[in-house]
């Protein structure tokens, strides 16, 4: 973060902070300091939003920069775009801060070149549910836009959203702060060289202190942070054992769309649906004998336990998962109260741009010293062969 | 051929058949349809411990995975497994077997004749309890039950296509009442021998089944009729795919689409940036990620062919697009031209597989 002078620029709103954004977008384009924008814009059928990649200034009005649902997690939009290289175009992607995080993790995973990306945020007050804003549009954004104002998730939103301590500023190129100016103004405040060049180019000066906003910032943060205590409690609960996960997961499918819908799942083919995962049949039938019989399609709580080991220390926790499946499991939850342990672990947080590497391309002569004791105690247990 | 007549319910009778079947030796494994009522969830169990029965519910109106998927895998063995299959799935099956996916060889199916299944939503929110007792009611009336999957409302195909065993489900006997199988082939005779119950020269007669024929086919051509009740064209396909979110939920549960890796998914999509800069250049914006319709167009024509209308696409997605009754409409058209019909027959060749010096001259 670069805003150490604690100060940003003013763009005044007409009618919504969506709107400042969007005029801020068009001029960004007009003076040519970026070639195009992506934004989400409402599907035809009205019910939902798509990740829009535009330069024709004139399409930028039916664009919502700040949207009520998520239906695609904007660094898959970021990745398919430039997966196989920077390019050479500038684009400006506003989005919200875990789609921004991902993205930045995808990148350390080489799966996304931000070079000639601007990765711009907005102060993120939640998002609705997808199947929530398919069934009801109209309430959907009702509700959104109280909580805009208030900068807090209702009823209405995703789970996760209510305990996530990351829905302002991050590690992002720029951001749109607006919570605690009633919707009168938005700031723009520059995260990183190429921020603070965009807002020189636009003849935007820094001229707003930003302690006011950051004050209010932080007393939001403080509620989820007690939300969060006390979802993780009920989480840990109900995770208790084996037979916890089990229950959580009885109704699983295998469908594996949490993993589809994943923004840091971006293997091709799963290891899950690869050949080698499938038992043969002559071996799954022996197995089945053995305890009388097998549930199937075979490892369905497995595939979570694995997909866990793989992702969890890159996970955004912004539930995706849970909004892709077709049975209603908090997967969510689950994995964001998972990632918190892991990530604590290594001391690592998902997202940030600090030039630490994935924990597991690090070496360290010594850490995790809690399990060398383990290893140890074990193998004192073990039975001398001398 | 034969059939036996048994004094319990039909669920009982096929549970009972399993045991037999496994008690016996007859089989190594049997699958079948489970309830945990713990977790208020289902699931196949592959059960070879006949004592494991008491879970089963094999004629529960449930999918939670399409039957055909789950047996693909697992019938490529020399162990005998004895399979209760809805038709829809049973029918998945054999397309599979066309495909080199899965083996009859070894395998007994059981099937029924079938009232339907409840979306996976009424699972999870507990409402099956209340819609079970009056569904068993309604389809002995020869109607549909309500909150019933709109495919399953719509299908026309609810009596098994070469199953080995038929069991009535709907017609026949009162529901609770009486148990009847219809022994269809000689693997059929050869397996229930020893098994209990009344043996009878009885035939399965579908004329009894026709007033349910005739609702079903009303329902159909109303639900055709709703998917393209706003004309054809490019502009109507974005009106009902435009907010697909790509997860491809609809691909991994069909048990038509059996590539591990669909090409959609592959490299084979993956674009350079000047892919990207042509369309912005032409056209001023571009979807991100791209290719939203073409998955399912392209999905539509890899598959439609063998489409059995199972409804498991529209169940898992996440956006409620009506992805079962827009396949079933297409896949029933495409067939028909090539006078195909889906599961009808293991020996039946798939269209494309076919070559024929001269078929549709009016296309040159």
């Amino acid at each position: 973060m670069t805003d150490a002078q604690g100060k940003g620029a003013v763009l005044p709103v007409s009618k919504d902070p969506g709107d400042a954004i969007l005029e801020f977008l068009r001029l960004a384009v007009a003076k040519e300091l970026a070639d195009a924008v992506i934004l989400p814009m409402k599907v035809p059928s009205g019910d939902s939003f798509a990740w829009i990649l535009m330069n024709d200034v004139s399409l930028f009005e039916g664009a919502v920069p700040i949207a009520a649902a998520m239906p695609v997690q904007g660094a898959k939009a970021l990745r398919s775009l430039t997966r196989k290289g920077p390019g050479n175009l500038t684009v400006i992607a506003v989005m919200r801060p875990c789609e921004i995080r991902a993205a930045i993790e995808l990148e350390k995973l080489g799966q996304v070149h931000t070079d000639n990306l601007i990765l711009a945020t907005y102060d993120c007050p939640g998002a609705i549910p997808l199947q929530k804003y398919v069934d009801d549009p109209g309430g959907s954004e009702e509700h959104f836009s109280l909580m805009r104002r208030s900068g807090k998730p209702d009823n209405t939103a995703k789970p996760v959203c209510h305990y996530c301590e990351n829905f302002s500023m991050f590690d992002s190129d720029l951001h749109f702060g607006y919570f605690g100016f009633s919707e009168k103004e938005v700031l723009v405040i520059p995260g990183s060289d190429k921020g603070s060049e965009l807002l020189k180019g636009l003849d935007l000066d820094l001229a707003k202190d930003l302690s006011d906003w950051k004050k209010g910032i932080d007393s939001l943060k403080a509620e989820r942070e007690e939300a969060r205590k006390s979802a993780f409690e009920e989480t840990g609960e109900q995770l208790r054992g084996f037979s916890g996960m089990q229950s959580v997961f009885a109704s699983c499918i295998g469908c594996h769309n949490c993993q589809s819908a994943c923004p840091i799942c971006y293997c091709r083919l799963c290891y899950f649906d690869s050949e080698t995962a499938q038992q043969d049949p002559d071996a799954l039938i022996t197995a089945a004998a053995k305890r009388g019989g097998v549930s199937l399609p075979e490892d369905r709580i497995m595939f979570h336990v694995g997909r866990m080991t793989h992702m969890s220390l890159s996970c955004v926790s912004c539930g995706q998962c849970t909004d892709a499946c077709p049975v209603s499991i908090p997967v969510a939850g689950v994995f964001s109260y998972v990632a918190d342990r892991t990530q604590r672990t290594f001391e690592y947080e998902a997202g940030r741009n600090d030039g630490d590497p994935l924990p597991l391309r690090q070496f360290r002569k010594s850490e995790l010293p809690g399990i060398h004791e383990l290893v140890k105690n074990a193998e004192s247990e073990e039975p001398s062969h001398e | 051929m034969s059939s036996i007549i048994i004094d319990t319910s039909a669920s009982r009778g096929v549970t009972g058949l399993l045991k037999f079947l496994l008690e016996s030796g007859k089989i190594d494994a049997a699958l079948t349809m489970r309830n945990d009522p713990e977790n208020n969830t289902y699931d196949f169990g592959l059960i070879t411990d006949a004592s494991n029965l008491d879970e089963a519910v094999p004629l529960i109106p449930v999918m939670t995975v399409n039957a055909g998927q789950v047996l693909s895998s697992i019938s490529i063995s020399r162990k005998k497994i004895a399979a209760v299959l809805k038709p829809c799935e049973l029918r998945a099956f054999v397309e599979l077997v066309k495909r080199e996916k899965g083996s009859l060889e070894n395998l007994l199916t059981i099937s029924y004749t079938c009232g339907g299944v409840f979306p996976l939503d009424t699972v999870i929110t507990g409402q099956i309890k209340e819609l079970l007792p009056k569904y068993r009611k309604t389809i002995l009336n020869g109607e549909i039950p309500v909150n019933t999957r709109d495919t399953c409302r719509a299908c026309e195909h609810f009596i098994p296509m070469n199953a080995d065993i038929t069991v009535s489900v709907i017609g026949e006997c009162e529901p609770g009442v009486g148990c009847v199988m219809h022994l269809n082939t000689e693997r059929a005779v050869e397996f229930t021998e020893g098994f209990g119950g009344e043996r009878s020269d009885r035939k399965f007669d579908p004329s009894t089944l026709k007033k349910t024929l005739d609702a079903r086919l009303a329902e159909k051509e109303k639900l055709f009729a709703s998917v393209t009740k706003d004309g054809p064209g490019l502009d109507r396909l974005l009106d009902t795919f435009g907010k697909c979110v790509g997860c491809h939920g609809c691909s991994s549960v069909c048990p038509i689409c059996y590539c591990l890796l669909c090409d959609f998914e592959s490299a084979n999509f993956d674009y350079n940036l000047p892919y990207f800069e042509e369309h912005l250049s032409r056209k001023g914006a571009l979807r991100l990620p791209p290719d939203t319709i073409f998955f399912h167009l392209g999905r539509l024509t890899h598959m439609s062919f063998s489409c059995v209308g199972c409804g498991m696409c529209s169940d898992v997605c996440p956006v409620d697009i009506p992805v079962a009754a827009m396949f079933k409409k297409t896949g029933e058209k495409t067939a028909a031209l090539f006078d195909y019909l889906p599961g009808r027959d293991v020996e039946e060749s798939i269209p494309v597989m076919v070559y024929k010096e001269e078929e549709f001259p009016d296309i040159g």
